[in-house]
């Protein structure tokens, strides 16, 4: 499994992982979470479960059973973490508690390592028979809800250590609290390299002209991503030079004010055929790789952001991208380095021209984009984080741990 | 402080075998939304945390503006740029013998620049300056080398964290704030001046690729050097 990174991931990260894979060979590790199906933790499951299983190490991917009112529950958890306040009272924690309490009396938790994901199953440490139990956090929680907040923290208190994806979003906690970052997998249809031909397929379905230059927005239609404002900075560029916009995502279907959003785009970018508003359906990775992959210039002009992974999935193939400077995209966009950051409309329409009109800093800082996801943000790295987090807990309190 | 005693070669006189390092980050859950909090809380930081926000600072993709994290945040969060152009000059591996010697430098450079222009005030919520912790995973990168011209191909081919870990880190893990590059060529291959030459590269201004770029330029002039004929 490892080798089919050889060539494409550093070589240390492969090193790495060939050496731990070797000190924890045969060990077990158990993952919990809520669901098997949808959303980054599970997606993120599938991708490193097989490539630690081929390292030799006895993985486990258990989930956690509930009715509707738990899962309201915990929605409501997810919600009052993030910062949207919710009403929670004495049953709703007990409820929750008594859940986890018979899914603990169903599950086996027998394993030396125990990764518990996000809220939904966090109470389980109170069922913690052996091992070294790892709560990971995937939420930002930089502003919670102080009395949810508090009973979280209580859970997690009792673990040995945590897991956070950016130290923005970490809570004070008495334990260890590890920071990793989220990556994309360079092998998935996402990321892949493709062929002319199926670049050319995409670029021939979607009406992309091969010879002008292309700017890219790849998201959903939603106000935090701001695509009214990239067709202004659009627009203050085409006074200069020539190039096309367009506007790849899929419609916000658990967001009420997706189709809103989707109509007042449309209705602003009405009459310029040089804009192209692509809905896309689900599963349509091969589409977006191929458009990331025809763009000349990548944006993300988020006003708020998670992570915002599709920087770094533009960044691998060889694009600068000009980022809002908000959520994870500073910790993917070096300023100056191998992309922009950008606060307003105005800077991004400056980026745009900058990149439009100076080839040789387009190619040299997308180069540098992309060396930068390849050290930085392929799953290489994070199964990595995640192993020398196994040996970190077992070394408690050690500053520098020498392996192989 | 510091990250061990890992040497970056087999015993002396022997082969150079390339090591390299993986910084897993931590959160202490501090932050700092202005000045004075930062002035605060990098007093009561851990050495580590310190270490962490000065000399690791060249571990990732960098701005060359700056030189630290601290400085960063001032220059481009703050925007105090005359206390960021301070701290940027602030030298850590002068520092080497003690942590908190360079803390004191770095708390007297806030200090000094609060009196004169005050405090800039609170930065808006998500861009306060986060204090981290690092634990370090020392490895080796698959790479050795037992004479110059290996040690030119390696030095092309290691990872980025591998010429970190020997030309940055180096300097803080061996008495004399020397890199392991330039020390195995002098004390092991015994080639003085291409050893003056990889010292002279200033760490502060430059890439790891920069970096990379200039030893390999260098080693290729030693060896072809050495292997001309003529006094042409």
């Amino acid at each position: 499994m490892i080798s089919q990174y050889r060539g494409i991931a550093p070589k240390g990260q492969l090193e790495l992982l060939k050496i731990l894979g070797g000190k924890l060979k045969g060990r077990s590790i158990l993952n919990i979470n809520s669901t098997k199906a949808g959303g980054g933790v599970a997606e993120l499951l599938h991708r490193i479960m097989p490539i630690m299983a081929g390292m030799g190490m006895k993985g486990r991917w258990e989930v956690i059973e509930g009715d509707s009112h738990f899962f309201d529950i915990t929605k409501k958890i997810h919600n009052a973490l993030q910062g949207n306040p919710e009403k929670f009272t004495k049953e709703m924690w007990d409820y929750h508690y008594e859940i986890n309490r018979q899914n603990a009396g169903n599950l086996d938790l027998d394993a030396e390592f125990v990764f518990i994901h996000d809220p939904q199953p966090v109470s389980l440490i109170r069922f913690k028979k052996n091992g070294h139990w790892i709560w990971r956090c995937h939420i930002d929680m930089s502003a919670p809800q102080p009395d949810v907040a508090a009973r979280i923290m209580d859970y997690a208190s009792q673990y040995e250590a945590s897991i956070f994806s950016v130290a923005k979003f970490a809570m004070l906690l008495p334990i260890p609290e590890f920071i990793v970052l989220p990556s994309i997998d360079p092998l998935s249809d996402k990321n892949r390299e493709l062929t002319p031909d199926e670049i050319g397929e995409v670029a021939r379905k979607f009406d992309i002209p091969p010879d002008r230059p292309m700017v890219l927005q790849v998201s959903r239609f939603d106000r935090f991503k701001d695509p009214i404002g990239v067709i202004k900075a659009y627009r203050m560029v085409k006074k200069y030079n020539d190039c096309i916009l367009v506007l790849a995502g899929s419609p916000a279907k658990d967001d009420p004010e997706g189709e809103e959003v989707l109509d007042e785009v449309q209705n602003f970018a009405e009459g310029d055929p040089d804009i192209r508003i692509l809905l896309l359906p689900p599963f349509s990775d091969t589409d977006i790789n191929a458009l990331q992959r025809l763009a000349t210039i990548v944006l993300q002009k988020s006003l708020k952001e998670g992570f915002g992974l599709t920087v770094s999935e533009a960044m691998w193939k060889g694009k600068p991208v000009i980022g809002g400077a908000v959520g994870g995209i500073p910790h993917q966009i070096v300023h100056g380095v191998n992309g922009f950051l950008v606060y307003s409309e105005e800077g991004a329409a400056f980026r745009i021209r900058q990149y439009l009109n100076n080839s040789d800093m387009l190619g040299r800082m997308g180069e540098a984009a992309r060396e930068h996801v390849r050290n930085n943000f392929l799953i290489t790295r994070q199964v990595g984080d995640y192993l020398s987090i196994c040996v970190g807990v077992e070394n408690a309190g050690k500053a520098v741990i020498e392996v192989g | 402080m510091g990250p061990g005693n890992v040497e970056g070669m087999d015993p002396p006189g022997g082969r150079f075998v390339f090591r390299e390092c993986r910084k897993i980050i931590m959160a202490t859950g501090k932050k700092a939304r202005n000045l004075a909090e930062l002035a605060e809380l990098a007093g009561q930081a851990s050495a580590n945390s310190i270490y962490h926000h000065t000399y690791e600072y060249f571990f990732s993709g960098h701005i060359v503006e700056y030189t630290n994290d601290f400085a960063q945040w001032v220059g481009t969060t703050l925007e105090a740029r005359v206390l960021s152009e301070n701290l940027s000059n602030i030298d850590p591996f002068r520092h080497s013998a003690s942590l908190d010697s360079l803390r004191e430098e770095l708390l007297g450079s806030i200090s000094r620049y609060v009196k004169k222009y005050g405090d800039p005030g609170n930065v808006l919520p998500g861009e306060e300056f986060y204090f981290q912790e690092s634990v370090t995973v020392v490895f080796p990168a698959g790479f050795r080398a037992l004479n110059l011209a290996e040690f030119l191909m390696a030095i092309r081919t290691v990872d980025q964290q591998s010429i970190y870990y020997h030309f940055y880190e180096g300097r803080s893990r061996v008495k004399g704030g020397i890199d392991d590059f330039s020390r195995w060529v002098d004390d092991t291959l015994g080639y003085k001046e291409l050893a003056l030459d990889i010292r002279s590269i200033d760490p502060f201004m430059h890439s790891i690729e920069g970096i990379r770029a200039h030893i390999a330029n260098f080693i290729e002039k030693a060896l072809r050097e050495e292997i001309e004929v003529g006094g042409i």
